[in-house]
């Protein structure tokens, strides 16, 4: 009886784990174990050669597109925010019998592909079309300018094909929010603004903290938005690995790249975690059990 | 204790696992000796399954198109996919499998010649016996005899071939005729240019007068100099794989580097394809027979059917790139005149007087990379 109890939550483990282990785990292996070969494809193949060098060429006049990337990525991520909060709290506080189909609508444009979506902003954004014309008529683009392969518009894109991952998330902390500790707050006198920063906010945190790691990770890596919304310069290092792997067919740079790129990750997000996550935020959420 | 202990069979399966898959994946890499001996595709009865790799639109379909006629002439089972979107992402799809000879059940692939001769080089595609592709060699039109890289055709058997020149918005861009016009600032974020690295480079090199066939590494530098200037600068719009028509259908470019046949994917009536007064650029698309190939007797058979006049007609009017075929322009002069007398898909030898055939940049395989690498340095700048 006690052996089937221990038993239970390692069986319970076991497919996560298996799953982890054999496509993340073992591909981590041979993608650092390529990160560490020399050669090329076409003189004999790649060798392991604990060829650390790569790591360093990886980053070799890449510094560019990489501070490029975070712009683009965290630009994309704090508007999806700005956009989302409001749209969320809308849907989860005041919509009433429309939240059903509000939530439906964010989810709507996710029926279609990814890559269908990002195509449909080159016909709505194309130099002579309305939106566009508007656009120059409101000044917000100046007379001979575009909208289309501009780094503005590889920013909006990723902001727009991530803005569900943002929304969803903070949607649900809203609803879950208990609706009298707000009444409370302004029984104790608090302005609606005070309300809104004080017990509303700190009891989403946890919403917005996964919100903003959902549309951070995804859009750092991602390549589509800036490949057929950019223009010339504009590339994110997820083109760059493409390409390093594709068309220059130099396995271990993009691995290494690949590698160095996921420890930029990694780290923003431990400190984005540390600042935002565990003391400003959930603290708050840990005194009012 | 047992605890512990388990936790140590546990971990040392994972080490012997992690282990094995380490040795399969060194086994996999080791296998560089056998590249050597290279191996000729062997003939055979056409029956059974084939399974043919294309790019997409280049062939006419349906029930009554060349891929069901050749499956009611041979009783061919054939499985023909359109997964060759560009040549370097197939490359990188299949590389793996190749370099353990297998081709994924394909036996007929179609890539362009520096593709195509970088596959034989590794040791991918197989040799083709002339006496297996008669149909083939009788019927291929003189100057396709030969090629720059596959001098002998000896494992390439062209499937179409075309040009690339100057797709123009005449509306808006009448006075574009060189390639040297792309980079005038009165057009200045209005034109693109090909991902493509042999089509492009060659071009903006014919267009100062240097010859690609006797082009030095440093001219291919300096050609890819020229264009990252004008990449910086916001002259080039963006650099475009098949996706330039749907720049100059939108309007969103005014001239692009572009291909010949591709007429029917750009909506927009002002487009016209130029031949620029330096010269265009040629390049063949090539059918190959990839290395552990099953089935290669009804690949060859595939191979000579669509070599005969009547089924490459069907062809040639469907896709409106260069049929490799003598005898076409005949029959289909017959049965359109248009489409018989169009220079663009039966150029005429004044007309493409100036064009050079698709090359590799020189020198060894280090100053190749160099070259690509300064080149994909601008393209995903």
């Amino acid at each position: 009886m006690t052996l089937r109890r221990r038993f239970i939550p390692y069986a319970l483990l076991t497919p996560g784990a298996l799953w982890l282990i054999i496509f993340f785990l073992i591909p981590m292996y041979f993608m650092g174990e390529m990160a560490l070969r020399s050669g090329a494809l076409e003189t004999g193949g790649f060798t392991f050669t604990w060829e650390w060098s790569n790591f360093s060429e990886a980053l070799d006049g890449r510094g560019e597109q990489i501070v490029r990337t975070f712009f683009y990525t965290g630009t994309a991520t704090v508007l999806a925010l700005l956009i989302a909060y409001p749209l969320a709290y809308a849907i989860a506080l005041k919509a009433g019998r429309w939240k059903l189909l509000l939530l439906f609508a964010v989810i709507a444009p996710f029926f279609t592909t990814y890559l269908i979506r990002t195509i449909a902003w080159k016909t709505i954004l194309a130099d002579p079309s309305p939106v566009v014309d508007l656009l120059k008529t409101l000044q917000v683009v100046p007379e001979d300018g575009r909208v289309l392969a501009t780094g503005g518009d590889v920013i909006a894109g990723l902001t727009y094909n991530f803005m569900p991952f943002m929304i969803l998330p903070i949607y649900a902390s809203l609803e879950r929010i208990d609706l009298s500790l707000i009444e409370a707050a302004k029984d104790l006198y608090a302005s609606a603004r005070e309300a809104f920063l004080r017990v509303t906010l700190p009891l989403t945190a946890p919403g917005i903290v996964a919100g903003v790691l959902l549309t951070f990770i995804p859009a750092f890596g991602d390549y589509v938005n800036a490949a057929l919304l950019g223009g010339t310069n504009q590339a994110m290092i997820g083109n760059k690995i493409q390409s390093l792997y594709l068309v220059e067919r130099d396995y271990p740079e993009a691995a290494a790249l690949s590698f160095l790129m996921m420890a930029a990750v990694l780290i923003t997000v431990l400190i984005y975690i540390r600042l935002a996550g565990t003391e400003a935020f959930m603290g708050d959420e840990d005194e009012e059990d | 204790m047992s605890e512990k202990l388990r936790l140590r069979a546990l971990l040392t399966a994972l080490a012997v696992l992690a282990g094995a898959l380490a040795l399969a994946a060194c086994g996999g890499d080791a296998g560089d000796d056998d590249e050597e001996e290279v191996q000729v595709a062997e003939a055979g009865p056409a029956q059974g399954k084939l399974v043919i790799s294309n790019w997409p639109g280049y062939i006419d379909t349906g029930p009554n198109g060349s891929v069901a006629e050749f499956e009611e002439k041979t009783g061919v089972d054939v499985d023909y996919i359109e997964d060759v979107n560009d040549n370097a992402q197939f490359f990188g799809k299949l590389q793996p499998q190749l370099q353990n000879g297998e081709s994924g059940d394909r036996s007929i692939f179609v890539v362009t010649d520096w593709m195509a001769k970088q596959m034989y080089d590794l040791g991918y595609v197989q040799e083709i016996n002339r006496d297996d592709v008669a149909t083939v060699f009788e019927n291929l039109a003189p100057q396709f005899q030969t090629s720059n890289l596959d001098p002998d055709r000896k494992y390439s058997i062209p499937w179409q071939s075309g040009m690339t020149g100057i797709w123009v918005d005449t509306s808006k861009a009448p006075d574009i005729r060189t390639v040297n016009d792309l980079f005038d600032p009165k057009y200045k974020g209005q034109v693109t240019m090909l991902t493509e690295m042999r089509d492009t480079v060659p071009l903006v090199m014919k267009a100062d007068g240097i010859d690609p066939t006797e082009a030095s590494k440093e001219d291919w530098l300096a050609a890819i100099d020229k264009i990252k200037e004008a990449a910086d600068s916001g002259q080039i719009r963006r650099f475009t794989g098949n996706d330039y028509t749907e720049d100059l259908t939108s309007g969103n470019a005014v001239a692009s580097i572009g291909w010949s046949g591709d007429a029917y994917l750009i909506g927009n009536k002002n487009a016209e394809w130029r031949m620029p007064t330096e010269g265009c650029m040629l390049w063949t698309d090539n059918m190959v027979i990839p290395v552990g190939a099953p089935n290669t007797g009804a690949a060859l058979e595939w191979m000579n059917f669509t070599y005969e006049p009547n089924v490459q007609a069907d062809i040639a009017a469907f896709v409106n790139y260069v049929t490799p075929v003598a005898g076409v322009q005949e029959i289909l002069r017959k049965r359109d005149p248009a489409l018989g007398n169009n220079q663009l898909i039966f150029p005429s030898e004044d007309f493409t007087a100036n064009c050079t055939a698709q090359v590799n940049p020189p020198g060894e395989t280090e100053d190749v990379q160099e070259v690509t690498e300064a080149f994909e340095d601008v393209v995903s700048g």
